[in-house]
């Protein structure tokens, strides 16, 4: 049993202790003294968010293959040890050693989320390593970030010494020799950083200098050394079963946000919605085959004992192998009592019948996300999903048994008029009347439907065709939502109608942070020093310590909300490549003012870019 | 087949909670190949109870829940099989097969075993043991949500020794009249006219007891 580096007096006066003393099921123990590299992985979060991430859990896994590496874990204290760490000068420890992660050689941050920004910081300065990147010496360990947000790494380029772009899988290995290699060699960090930019999908913000155009956008990009690369392309794995996937992932004392086993069974979407970023960066496809799910499911339920395994994928439905997958998952799951959750299914025949044999009685809610209310709307978006099918889907689940039905919309998309938020409540109401025309009086499980409506607002991404939207303020989100209560109330169905919509503060900064640039870190360290952690959390989130930053930055958030960009403009992010080209991007932008559809990579290839990759979908 | 699981929790699994711990076990059996007993209805859980819970922070070696298995298992596997599975920290101590009557963990506890030992040192005194040995009448309130209640502290106490270190105990643990132990402290302490506040202490429970049919104090797997 190791000893904690927080004392008894600690641990007994914060709320659950149990997110901070490690031990649990499967964690990886080594002898320090026998590895070559000690490598933090942290998730900016509060455990049970951070524990319930799956991209960790293979890192881990990975890392921890690796007989000369010792990967451990380091989550956000919550803010009642925050405080303490702060009064007592802890600092912050990884679980499995329980030592500083100071004195570590990497600290990997996965960065999932724009709210999770100040996190970082609070992470960096609780560990006692400088928060910017050039104040830090060989006494620090290497600052690098993965995950979805540094596909426009920009706003945080002052706190990290690299970022990793892509999927972490590939290039690590590669990275460690050379910091084996360097370090061995005496090298200077900044040796160090220089060697490790010319490895394939990394990126060092310092070995890239940007110079801005008069209007304040980009105007270039400009490599340290000449063997620095000036397009950082995507790292990913090309063949799902040949690649590492965690048999034995940590098995948390505390019930987590993911309380469960989560089989990944592909990667990417066929689907090219325009509004969405893993939809673009994901490319192209990449399937896991049923025998490989299969025997990584029977063993993952044998070493960690969960009672729920869940199939992960943007769009569970385009899996080729569902079917057979499930019967044979089905099968073993019954066996030993344990519940399937298939998040991510369209709803048709095929579904429900999936959804009867493994939830039996209990009829829980179907979700439907048609994203916009009117069909010119779906097809501005490419939102392949008509209001037929939404009403066939519904029919059937009314036929069923189901009574419950959620509704996902966004409001502030591109080109969006009175029309087509009037069709999200006519769509909630369609719904509510196709169960009283499907379901028989006397048939009616609670007598009545019931409609839950969820609207958020659209936040433009970077390498989505939408990357040139202009994004709603505040104020039109409000006056949006608004509309839309009004109009759900002058349903017929109204009664049966819940209507709930999202802050739009929050929606802003997101916003500001998606398609930010360099000159947005002060910000954030301005925020963080006034307070701002746990951004993501309502309870925490302080809006008017953000605008004050803002402000005493100079930085006009309209710059990068509102504003129009020109179809040439250089982007903050125009340096990175996700393999779909800009050229595409820019034509479904044009195909989206047309109001014209593009068909899914299973119909017809697109020429998007991603063909460059060989795998998955392209090639097969 | 009804089973009685005895096991220890010590180290830094005392932080561990209650709820906590009995998802614990569910996922270590799901580990192991030992077939338990499921209830019916709409969602079915392992037929399993834990006898008198153990506070946050408390350590034992001496802890016990009932747990319902299908027949025709082995069960002298049974001990090494968890055993396997468990946390630096919990160890299973033993497996005992319950008679086909027998009274569940939690309803059959009368009584615990505790040894207190104080952090940078002993404040007690023998003396101050004795006098509570004698004493008819030690009254302690503590403060609930409905407010102040006294109760007479020797009612619940059956043992009391000194110990270099602190002192043991054996006290009423039922669920109708269970003695938290800091209450005994702070009563020892106040007793000396010392702040409780000012002296941390570990608590370790030692066992869990049951009366048997001659109204004796055996260990709680000791079923007639």
């Amino acid at each position: 049993m190791r000893e904690l580096a927080l004392p008894e007096s600690v641990l007994m006066s914060v709320s659950k202790p149990e997110r901070y003393i490690g031990h649990e099921i499967n964690s990886v123990i080594k002898d320090k003294n026998k590895v070559d590299i000690r490598f933090a992985m942290c998730f900016p979060d509060v455990y049970e968010i951070g524990m319930s991430h799956l991209g960790i859990q293979i890192l881990y896994d990975m890392f921890n293959s690796f007989e000369d590496t010792w990967c451990e874990r380091v989550y956000s204290p919550w803010p009642d040890l925050d405080k303490i760490m702060r009064e007592k000068n802890i600092p912050l420890f990884g679980l499995e050693s329980q030592e500083p992660i100071k004195n570590l050689d990497f600290l990997g941050i996965t960065i999932q989320y724009e709210m999770c920004y100040t996190n970082i910081l609070q992470v960096l300065e609780l560990g006692g390593i400088p928060l910017l990147s050039t104040e830090r010496t060989w006494e620090d360990p290497i600052v690098i970030g993965g995950g979805p947000c540094t596909y426009n790494p920009e706003p945080l380029a002052d706190f990290f010494d690299m970022f990793y772009i892509g999927e972490g899988e590939t290039r690590y290995r590669e990275l460690l020799d050379v910091y084996k290699a360097s370090r061995a060699a005496g090298d200077s960090r900044e040796e160090f950083l220089h060697k490790a930019a010319r490895i394939p999908g990394m990126y060092v913000p310092s070995m890239i200098d940007v110079t801005y155009k008069e209007d304040g956008t980009v105007d270039s990009f400009i490599p340290k050394y000449d063997d620095v690369p000036k397009t950082v392309l995507k790292e990913i794995v090309k063949d799902m079963d040949n690649t590492y996937y965690p048999e034995k992932p940590v098995v948390p004392f505390i019930k987590i946000t993911q309380d469960r086993i989560t089989l990944e069974i592909q990667r990417g979407c066929i689907r090219g919605c325009r509004f969405c970023q893993a939809g673009q960066i994901y490319r192209p496809v990449r399937e896991r085959s049923v025998d490989y799910l299969l025997d990584k499911a029977v063993k993952l339920l044998n070493n960690t004992g969960h009672e729920e395994i869940t199939l992960s994928s943007l769009s569970s439905s385009d899996y080729s192998g569902l079917n057979e997958l499930l019967n044979k998952l089905i099968e073993e799951c019954n066996n030993k009592k344990v519940n399937i959750a298939l998040p991510s299914l369209r709803i048709d025949r095929f579904s429900l019948d999936v959804m009867n044999k493994i939830q039996d009685i209990k009829k829980s809610s179907l979700t439907f996300a048609p994203e916009a209310g009117s069909q010119r709307m779906r097809n501005i978006i490419n939102k392949g999903l008509t209001e037929e099918d939404i009403i066939n889907g519904a029919t059937m689940a009314f036929k069923g048994g189901w009574t419950k039905v959620k509704l996902y919309f966004m409001l502030g998309l591109p080109f969006e008029t009175e029309e087509d938020i009037k069709g999200i409540a006519d769509l909630s109401n369609l719904i509510c009347a196709t169960f009283y025309d499907t379901v028989p009086k006397e048939e009616r499980v609670n007598g009545h439907v019931q409609v839950v409506t969820s609207t958020s607002f659209f936040i433009p991404k970077p390498f989505t065709p939408f990357q040139w939207a202009r994004m709603n303020t505040s104020e039109e989100f409000i006056d949006k939502a608004e509309h839309t209560k009004r109009y759900i109330m002058g349903e017929l169905n109204q009664k049966h109608i819940k209507y709930n919509w999202h802050e739009a503060d929050v929606s802003l900064l997101e916003g500001v942070f998606a398609r930010g640039d360099r000159k947005l870190s002060k910000v954030i360290l301005n925020a963080y020093k006034r307070g701002c952690i746990f951004d993501a959390w309502s309870e925490f989130y302080k809006n008017e310590e953000w605008l004050k930053a803002f402000d005493e930055e100079g930085i006009d958030t309209n710059f990068y909300t509102t504003r129009e960009r020109y179809e040439d403009e250089v982007f903050p992010w125009d340096f990175i490549s996700c393999g779909v080209t800009k050229a595409h991007l820019l034509r479904e932008w044009h195909k989206a003012k047309e109001e014209k559809v593009t068909p899914n990579c299973q119909k017809q290839c697109s020429g998007c870019g991603a063909l460059s990759f060989e795998c998955g979908i392209c090639v097969n | 087949m009804k089973l009685r699981i005895k096991f220890s929790k010590i180290g830094v699994l005392k932080y561990i909670g209650h709820l906590d711990l009995m998802r614990y076990f569910q996922k270590a059996f799901r580990r192991t190949d030992i077939r338990v007993k499921y209830s019916t209805g709409f969602s079915p859980h392992m037929i399993m109870s834990f006898a008198q819970a153990l506070g946050v922070g408390v350590e034992s070696e001496g802890e016990y829940f009932d747990v319902e298995v299908e027949d025709g298992q082995d069960v002298s596997l049974m001990k090494d099989k968890l055993n396997a599975q468990m946390a630096e920290g919990i160890t299973v101590l033993e497996v005992t097969v319950l008679p086909e009557k027998a009274g569940n963990a939690m309803a059959s506890v009368a009584a615990a075993t505790y040894e207190i030992e104080f952090v940078d040192g002993n404040p007690l005194n023998e003396e101050v043991i004795s006098k509570f040995k004698t004493l008819d009448d030690i009254p302690f309130t503590k403060t609930t949500k409905t407010g102040e209640h006294t109760f007479n502290i020797k009612d619940f106490v059956y043992e009391i020794d000194y110990l270099n270190k602190g002192f043991s105990f054996c006290c009423d643990c039922s669920s109708a009249g269970n003695l938290k132990p800091k209450f005994l402290v702070d009563t020892l302490l106040n007793m000396m006219e010392l702040n409780p506040e000012d002296y941390l202490f570990h608590i370790l429970r030692k066992d869990l007891f049951l009366r048997n049919s001659k109204g004796e104090l055996v260990p709680l797997n000791c079923v007639e």
